[in-house]
C-alpha cells in the first residue's frame, strides 16, 4: 500500500529574501507534485519536522514549486539555515483550494496581510493566466512597515496587468511611503461599490463579487466583518484558515474545528461555512 | 456459525494451540501491592498464563493498543519507495468487549476510509494490522462502577460483527464463531469441545440480562440519553469551567480511550537518514492546537476538555455518523481528578437547559 506519510525529496533551487523574516524558496521535487491554487503541502525540514504551507508559485508551473515562508518557529527557522542544493521533503497537495470556476465573469478582491500575500500569489498568478475571464482583479495588501512588504519587485508588474489594481498600506507612517497608512481594513474604506455614488475605478457589485482573504487571524476577523457590512455574500468570501496541522490527511485531529477538518474541508473556507462558529478565526 | 462449550483447562490448551502460529494476547490479572488490578494484556509465551481472566468488565487497555501503536515509525527518508513498509504479524487479541469493538468503528472510519467513505487517504499502518488481527470478543459478566455503555446506546455483550465470541459461564465458556476467521480458530480442536446445552444458553441469557440491568441501574441517576437525544452541549463557559475544576490536562483520558484517534508526527535523525514516528496525541495538551508564532485556538484548559467531550458526542456524530464514546469508563478510571464523563455531560446539559 502507498505510504501517505512519505515526503518526496525536493531540491532547493533558489532562495530569495523577501523581507527581514520572510524568504521564498524554489524547490524541484524529484517526483511529480502538482497543486491547485489554495491547496497546501507539508514541507519537511529533514530531521526537524513538518509544517503546512500553501505554495506561492503559479499552479500551472508543474516542474518546480515556490513557497514563501516566515521564520516563526522550529521548522521555519531550520529552513533558514538551508542552502541552494540542499534537499527537503514535500508531501501533498492537500485540502480543497479555490473553486475558480465560480470566479468567471466576476470582480475579484484579494486581501492579504503580512506573509498572507504568499499563498494568495499562487491564486493571483493563476488568475493572470486567464485574466480575460474576470471582470477585475483588485489586490489589496497590508504589511507592518515598508520593509515587511513582500514581492516588492513583483507588485509593480502586477499593477500593469489588464483589469488589475494593487493597493498597499502599512501600519504606521514611514518616510518615502506613498501608499496608505493604517491596518489592512483601511483598504476597504473606499472600496468602489456599485451602490456608492461617485465611484472611482471599476466598481464592485457586492452581490456577486468574490473576496479571497489570507492573513493573521485578527485580520480575517475584521476583514470578514467589513466585507459583510459592505454587502458581500458570505458564500463569496473565501478565508484561508490557519490551524495547527500534523498530517494534512484528515486523520491526526490537530486541525479540527468542531466537526470540520481544516486540512480537508479547508484550508479555504467561506464565511458562510464558518458562520456558526463563535470565533472561527 | 458454530457454537461449542469448553472448560477452562481446555480453553488454555486451545489458546496454546493458537499461539503456535501467531502472536496471542490475553487479559491477565496482576496483583499490584496485593491489590488485584483490572486485567491487562499479556503476550502468550511458552504457556498460557493461568492468571488469564475473562470474567468481569473490559481490560485496562482497549484493542487500539494493538492496531494503532502508541509510537510507530511510519516513514524513513530520504526514500523514493512509494510503498509503506508495515510490520503486521498475524495476531489474536482475546478479551475486547462490545464497547471496544464499538470504539474501533471510529478507527475504521478515520484510517480505513475507502471501506467506509470515498476518495480518502487509506492508512497502511492501521489497515494491515487490522487485517492481520483476529479479535476474540468476550461478554462482560460484571460491570465496573464506571461502565455506562447502555447510556451510549451499547450493550455489555456483542451480538454481531465479531470473529469469535467467548461467553464466560460458571463452569466454562461458550465459544461462538461469527466469521470465517473465527471458525478457523475452532478447526481441528474438536477434542476440546462439548456441545452447548440449553442450561448453558439459559445461564448466558441470564448473565447478559443481569449485567445490562446493572449498568442501566448504576447510570439511572445521570438520566441523559446522549446517544439518542441530539444533544448540543454548546460552549457554556461557566459550565465547562466547573467541569474542568479538577483537571490537570494530563491527557491520560485521551490516551486510554478506545476511540481517540489523534496523533502527532515527529521527525528525528536515524540510521541512514531520518525517520518519522507517529505518536498518540491528546487534545488536552496546550500545544495541540498551537499554531506557528504562538496562536492557539484552545489556549485554556476548559476549552480543551470541552473539545474532548464534544468531539466524542457531537463532532464524531456530525462527521462520522456516530457518537464515539462507547461508555467504557476508562477515562474515569485513569483520571487523577476523578472527572466523570457522565457527570460532566449531565452538568453541561443541565446548565444549558437553564440558560
Ligand atoms: C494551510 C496553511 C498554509 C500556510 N501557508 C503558509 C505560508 O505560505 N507561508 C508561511 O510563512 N506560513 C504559512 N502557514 C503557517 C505555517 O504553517 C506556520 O508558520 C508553521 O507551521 C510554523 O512552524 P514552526 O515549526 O516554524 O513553528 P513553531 O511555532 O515552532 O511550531 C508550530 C507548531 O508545531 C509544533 N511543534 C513545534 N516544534 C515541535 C516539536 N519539536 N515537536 C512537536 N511539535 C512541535 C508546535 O506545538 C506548534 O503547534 C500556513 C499554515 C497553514 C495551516
Ligand atoms: S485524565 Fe483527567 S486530569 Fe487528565 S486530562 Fe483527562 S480529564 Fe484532565
Ligand atoms: S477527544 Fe481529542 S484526542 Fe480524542 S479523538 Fe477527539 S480530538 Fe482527538
Ligand atoms: S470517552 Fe471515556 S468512556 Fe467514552 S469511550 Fe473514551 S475512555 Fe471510554
Ligand atoms: S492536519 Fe491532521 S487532521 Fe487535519
Amino acid at each position: 500500500m502507498k505510504n501517505i506519510y512519505r515526503p518526496i525529496e525536493s531540491v532547493i533551487e533558489d532562495i530569495k529574501q523577501e523581507s527581514p523574516n520572510i524568504t521564498t524558496y524554489r524547490f524541484r521535487p524529484k517526483e511529480p507534485l502538482t497543486f491547485a491554487a489554495g491547496q497546501f503541502v507539508e514541507l519537511t525540514a529533514p530531521g526537524v519536522g513538518e509544517a503546512p504551507f500553501t505554495p506561492s508559485s503559479n499552479p500551472n508551473v508543474t516542474e518546480t514549486m515556490e513557497i514563501t515562508i516566515m521564520d516563526v518557529g522550529t521548522v521555519t527557522h531550520a529552513l533558514t539555515k538551508m542552502k541552494v542544493g540542499d534537499t527537503v521533503g514535500i508531501r501533498g497537495p492537500y485540502g480543497n483550494g479555490y473553486n475558480m470556476a465560480d470566479f468567471d465573469g466576476k470582480e475579484i478582491l484579494i486581501m492579504g496581510g503580512g506573509v498572507g500575500l504568499a499563498p494568495l500569489r499562487s491564486l493571483i498568478l493563476a488568475l493572470f493566466d486567464d485574466i480575460d475571464r474576470y471582470k477585475k482583479v483588485s489586490i489589496r495588501y497590508g504589511a507592518r512597515t515598508p520593509e515587511d512588504v513582500i514581492f516588492k519587485d513583483l507588485l509593480p508588474e502586477w499593477e500593469k496587468m489588464k483589469n488589475t489594481e494593487v493597493l498597499l498600506t502599512i501600519d504606521e507612517p514611514a518616510p518615502n511611503w506613498s501608499g496608505k497608512v493604517g491596518v489592512v481594513t483601511v483598504l476597504l474604506d473606499d472600496l468602489p461599490l456599485l451602490t456608492t455614488v461617485d465611484v472611482e475605478g471599476l466598481p464592485f457589485s457586492a452581490e456577486t463579487a468574490v473576496a479571497c482573504v489570507c492573513g493573521p487571524p485578527i485580520m480575517l476577523k475584521f476583514v470578514n466583518i467589513a466585507l459583510l457590512e459592505k454587502g458581500f455574500k458570505p458564500e463569496n468570501i473565501y478565508h484561508s484558515m490557519e490551524r495547527n496541522m500534523s498530517c494534512g490527511l484528515g486523520k491526526c485531529g490537530h486541525c479540527m474545528m468542531g466537526e470540520l477538518y481544516i486540512c480537508k474541508d479547508g484550508p479555504v473556507m467561506t464565511a458562510a461555512q464558518v458562520a456558526s462558529f463563535e470565533d472561527p478565526f | 456459525m458454530k457454537e461449542v462449550f469448553i472448560g477452562r483447562e481446555n480453553l488454555l490448551k486451545l489458546i496454546g494451540r493458537w499461539a503456535k502460529n501467531q502472536r496471542v494476547y490475553v487479559p491477565v490479572t496482576f496483583d499490584i501491592m496485593n491489590n488485584p488490578e483490572t486485567p491487562d494484556y499479556e503476550l502468550v509465551k511458552e504457556e498460557v498464563p493461568d492468571k488469564l481472566e475473562l470474567h468481569g468488565a473490559c481490560p485496562a487497555q482497549s484493542p487500539k493498543t494493538f492496531l494503532f501503536y502508541a509510537r510507530e515509525v511510519v516513514a524513513k527518508y530520504p526514500s523514493s519507495d512509494p510503498e509503506a513498509s508495515v510490520e503486521a504479524p498475524a495476531t489474536i487479541v482475546v478479551g475486547p468487549r462490545a464497547c471496544d469493538l464499538d470504539g474501533l468503528e471510529k478507527f475504521d472510519k478515520v484510517y480505513w476510509s475507502t471501506k467506509h467513505f470515498t476518495e480518502e487517504y487509506d492508512d497502511p499502518f492501521y489497515i494491515e494490522k487490522r487485517q492481520n488481527t483476529v479479535l476474540v470478543s468476550v461478554d462482560c459478566t460484571a460491570s465496573k462502577e464506571t461502565c455506562f455503555c447502555t447510556m451510549m446506546g451499547g450493550k455489555p455483550y456483542v451480538d454481531d460483527g465479531f470473529d469469535l465470541n467467548i461467553s464466560p459461564l460458571k463452569s466454562g465458556y461458550i465459544l461462538t464463531s461469527g466469521s470465517d476467521k473465527g471458525e478457523k480458530l475452532l478447526e481441528g480442536s474438536d477434542d476440546l469441545f462439548t456441545p452447548v446445552d440449553s442450561n448453558h444458553k439459559d445461564e448466558r441469557s441470564r448473565s447478559r440480562a443481569s449485567v445490562t440491568a446493572a449498568v442501566e441501574r448504576q447510570n439511572a441517576q445521570y438520566a441523559v440519553d446522549v446517544a439518542h437525544d441530539k444533544h448540543e452541549l454548546g460552549s457554556n463557559e461557566a459550565a465547562w469551567a466547573h467541569v474542568t475544576q479538577n483537571c490537570v490536562g494530563c491527557g491520560a483520558c485521551n490516551r486510554i480511550c478506545p476511540s481517540c484517534t489523534c496523533f502527532l508526527l515527529v521527525d528525528q535523525r536515524a540510521e541512514g537518514g531520518y525517520e518519522r514516528t507517529r505518536n498518540w496525541d491528546t487534545c488536552l495538551s496546550i500545544g495541540y492546537a498551537r499554531t506557528g508564532g504562538g496562536g492557539n485556538s484552545r489556549p485554556n484548559l476548559p476549552q480543551r476538555l470541552e473539545n474532548r467531550i464534544r468531539c466524542k458526542l457531537e463532532y464524531s456524530r456530525d462527521r462520522y455518523g456516530a457518537v464515539s464514546c462507547t461508555g467504557c469508563g476508562r477515562c474515569i478510571d485513569v483520571c487523577m481528578g476523578r472527572i466523570d464523563m457522565r457527570e460532566a455531560i449531565k452538568h453541561v446539559v443541565t446548565e444549558m437547559a437553564k440558560a
